[in-house]
């Protein structure tokens, strides 16, 4: 099976914007909740979901308020990594990829990006906002879930797999970031909201009911970090993605480099222990791991996406 | 009946020949179930329909992109549901004019590519043929196989008041619409299933694997699936989309110039992730002038530097070869009934239309003269640019081309107005006489085949002859309908 360095590119871009779509409409979905429940004057700030996505530098001074912020996460077409602007980027990556797609993908992504062309705006506030991320986050599995059981499982398949897994582990680490706190700042620390965060976490992730099945009913800061991090059966976990990443760099060929950066990343994940790291060395590790992740990121480009002509 | 065919014969003002209707304002036998069906359609689920066949083309993401305003705007695909029906009997002749014509065209390009005997033998003037600037002579002693050149050729008919089909041109570069015939026939079996029950169309939809067949039978090397790829200029393009959509229907690579090297053995190699793939054939997409900076344009950056060399020796089969356009050029259109007599000694099956060279002084009186009655077009120009429809035209305009013709008269010809033939077209809510032509496409390969039908193209606006997509034109479903079925 023959794969052109640019399509695979874009199939990986493709995967890639649909999973932060995804991830980010999750997120903010849980994160509403979570606000709703905590009593008003302890609630966290809206700044978390900007800070979290490293969107502060295109954010710029506006204030963040809940508008602002929602406005910024779902419709913002300026901002890479709004809702809005993932789900065009993945259009455009399958515009250009048709070719290599079942049919049905096209009409779902278009319908998507329609929906949220139609949609994005008016779902800024309370009202319409849950509706709409539900929307969004429905209709990405469902296109995950045509890619799956459609796609013969080479190379195109291959591709996919590996955008969509690179962003799911960074996205993951996201999610810890919010709990560890260290973006909350001290003063908003409060032990009485803590399971509630940590909740909405992984409800974020979809896992908390296997969390309760596997690690049980009580929500603890340093049981959710082992879990999301190390679960191996846990498909949202950074260790499975990360077990996913390895499984398609094997077969390809030139992946030595690629292959070493991985086995770096797995063994510092298996390495680093919530216990003695406190909520500190925790946000730490976590910007090094989104480090590694890019450099990952950056491998996989140079390797497959750019080589060298003769 | 329904209302909104109620004055369909009144608005037939003029005499055209109507492709559904008779003049007594009755359908034509090919075509009678087909009317009585849509005349039990009640406004309200004509409307309906139309709605439907709008969503299928949004959800489907059939667009063409035009570039105004210095954007490009992508546009859904303008489509009237009410389908253009000709029997099979009349098509059959057709068909076999347009193979007819095809053949003599490639002999003819093989021709000037290399002997050049129809110049010796004085048929046309050597000059016409060598001054244009779709002969490229970098291409002379190339001998692709078969003797093919122009493998894909995109013919435009239109029918006259006589209800004869005549040739209009020859798009023998890089013609389009054939994905458009293909969605249309999606569109239409999604919107009008009904239809399909009392009639039996040819369908149109094996084109892609024609085409691959014909494509597969010019590669170099001799492999059970030889590498074939669609180069196309990205998806700035208008026809992307059709680049796209054949490339899948094929099993092609959709490649863009970047994908694209030659190597120092002179062979075409595409970029993959497993390393250099070796290329056999090219079905391209972007015009000869942008195909290889090292012959051609240097500045081209959607080409593949060095492209012609690999192709000159033989490594690797370019469709349609370069420089096929020296016979599309609207000068040379007039020369094609006598090309089918040179080449094949065969006597024109299908008719061309009456075509006045401004080149020569008594041609150019009677355009000079007759601006008002003519169509005047320029020799090298495609997509309906620069032309005039001179019954149409300000008196200012017909000035201008006056001026035009006088300083290049090469690069004009005229033929009279025909009355294209119309059809009932959806237009708000009435049915209404639209004008339409017809592109079929012939692919030349080892063998020669033509698509049953083509895209047909219908102006929407009232009146108007002018049908490209670009300029305010939708399309239709053609159907080519066999005899009765019980």
């Amino acid at each position: 099976m023959i794969m052109l360095s640019r399509v695979a590119e874009r199939l990986y871009w493709m995967a890639r914007y649909l999973e932060r779509a995804e991830d980010t409409a999750r997120l903010t979905q849980a994160y509403t909740h979570l606000i709703m429940d905590i009593p008003a004057g302890s609630e966290p700030g809206w700044d978390i979901l900007v800070r979290i996505l490293d969107g502060e530098p295109i954010f710029g001074d506006k204030a963040f308020n809940e508008q602002n912020v929602l406005n910024f996460l779902i419709a913002d077409e300026e901002n890479p990594g709004s809702i809005r602007h993932c789900i065009r980027a993945a259009r455009e990556n399958v515009r250009t990829t048709r070719d290599v797609l079942p049919e049905e993908v096209w009409e779902h992504v278009n319908e998507l990006f329609l929906y949220s062309q139609a949609r994005a705006r008016k779902s800024v506030g309370r009202r319409n906002r849950h509706q709409f991320l539900e929307q969004v986050t429905t209709r990405c599995q469902m296109i995950n879930g045509l890619l799956m059981s459609t796609l013969c499982r080479d190379h195109a398949y291959r591709f996919i797999k590996l955008g969509h897994l690179l962003e799911r582990a960074d996205m993951a680490t996201r999610v810890i970031d919010v709990g560890a706190g260290a973006l909350l700042g001290t003063e908003r620390l409060n032990k009485a909201v803590d399971p509630l965060i940590w909740a909405s976490l992984l409800q974020s992730l979809s896992a908390m009911g296997t969390y309760r099945r596997t690690v049980g009913p009580l929500v603890e800061a340093n049981s959710v970090v082992e879990f999301v991090f190390r679960e191996r059966t846990l498909p949202r976990s950074v260790r499975f993605c990360l077990d996913g990443i390895r499984e398609e760099l094997v077969p390809l060929k030139n992946n030595t480099d690629a292959l070493k950066i991985l086995e770096r990343s797995r063994r510092s994940l298996s390495r680093f222990n919530p216990e003695t790291a406190g909520r500190e060395g925790l946000h730490r590790f976590i910007d090094r791991f989104q480090l590694e992740l890019n450099t990952l990121g950056g491998t996989i480009s140079s390797t497959w996406f750019m080589p060298p002509r003769p | 009946m329904n209302n909104s065919w109620k004055l369909y014969n009144t608005n037939k003002t003029g005499d055209f020949f109507d492709e559904l209707i008779t003049d007594a304002g009755r359908p034509r036998a090919a075509a009678r179930h087909a009317v009585k069906m849509l005349q039990s359609l009640s406004s309200k689920e004509m409307a309906a329909r139309r709605q439907a066949a709008e969503l299928a083309i949004r959800e489907m993401g059939i667009s063409f992109t035009i570039y105004s305003e210095g954007k490009n705007i992508d546009r859904a695909w303008p489509f009237d549901i009410i389908p253009r029906i000709i029997p099979a009997r009349e098509w059959e002749k057709v068909s076999r004019g347009l193979a007819q014509r095809s053949r003599a065209l490639n002999r003819f390009i093989d021709d000037i590519y290399n002997k050049q005997k129809i110049l010796a033998d004085g048929l046309l003037p050597a000059d016409i043929v060598l001054e244009s600037g779709n002969y490229k002579p970098e291409c002379a002693n190339v001998s692709p196989r078969y003797g093919a050149w122009a493998h894909i050729c995109g013919t435009d008919l239109v029918r006259d008041r006589d209800g004869r089909f005549y040739v209009l041109e020859d798009n023998l570069r890089v013609p389009s619409g054939v994905s458009y015939m293909l969605e249309n026939r999606e569109i239409t079996k999604r919107v009008l299933p009904e239809l399909f029950k009392n009639h039996s169309i040819l369908p149109v939809d094996d084109y892609p694997s024609r085409l691959y067949s014909t494509l597969a039978s010019l590669s170099p090397r001799e492999q059970r699936r030889p590498c074939i790829v669609v180069l196309t200029p990205g998806i700035f393009n208008s026809a992307y989309f059709e680049h796209a959509y054949l490339a899948q229907g094929m099993g092609a690579e959709l490649v863009e110039g970047s994908d694209l090297f030659v190597d120092e053995d002179d062979c075409l190699y595409m970029l993959t992730v497993d390393g250099p793939e070796r290329v056999d054939v090219v079905y391209r997409r972007i015009d000869d002038d942008f195909l290889d900076p090292e012959t051609f344009r240097e500045d081209s950056t959607l080409g593949v530097p060095g492209i012609m060399r690999a192709w000159k020796q033989g490594n690797v089969a370019i469709a349609n070869a370069p420089g096929s356009g020296v016979a599309d050029d609207k000068v040379v259109y007039a020369f094609v009934p006598e090309m089918i007599r040179y080449y094949l000694g065969e006597e024109p099956s299908l008719a061309s239309v009456k075509t006045y060279l401004c080149m020569n002084e008594p041609d150019r009186d009677y355009v000079l003269a007759n601006l008002d009655k003519l169509v005047v077009k320029p020799a090298n120009e495609s997509g309906g640019y620069g032309l005039m429809v001179g019954p149409h035209a300000s008196k200012e305009k017909r000035a201008e081309f006056a001026k035009l013709i006088e300083k290049n008269p090469r690069n004009y010809i005229a033929q009279p107005t025909l009355s294209l033939s119309t059809a009932p077209t959806y237009i708000d809510d009435t049915v209404e006489p639209r004008h339409l032509d017809l592109r079929p496409f012939i692919l030349q390969g080892k063998e020669t085949w033509v698509t049953p039908g083509g895209l047909t193209r219908v102006a929407l606006v009232k009146g108007s002859l002018v049908v490209n997509s670009s300029q305010g034109g939708g399309s239709k479903d053609t159907w080519i309908v066999e005899g009765k079925r019980k």
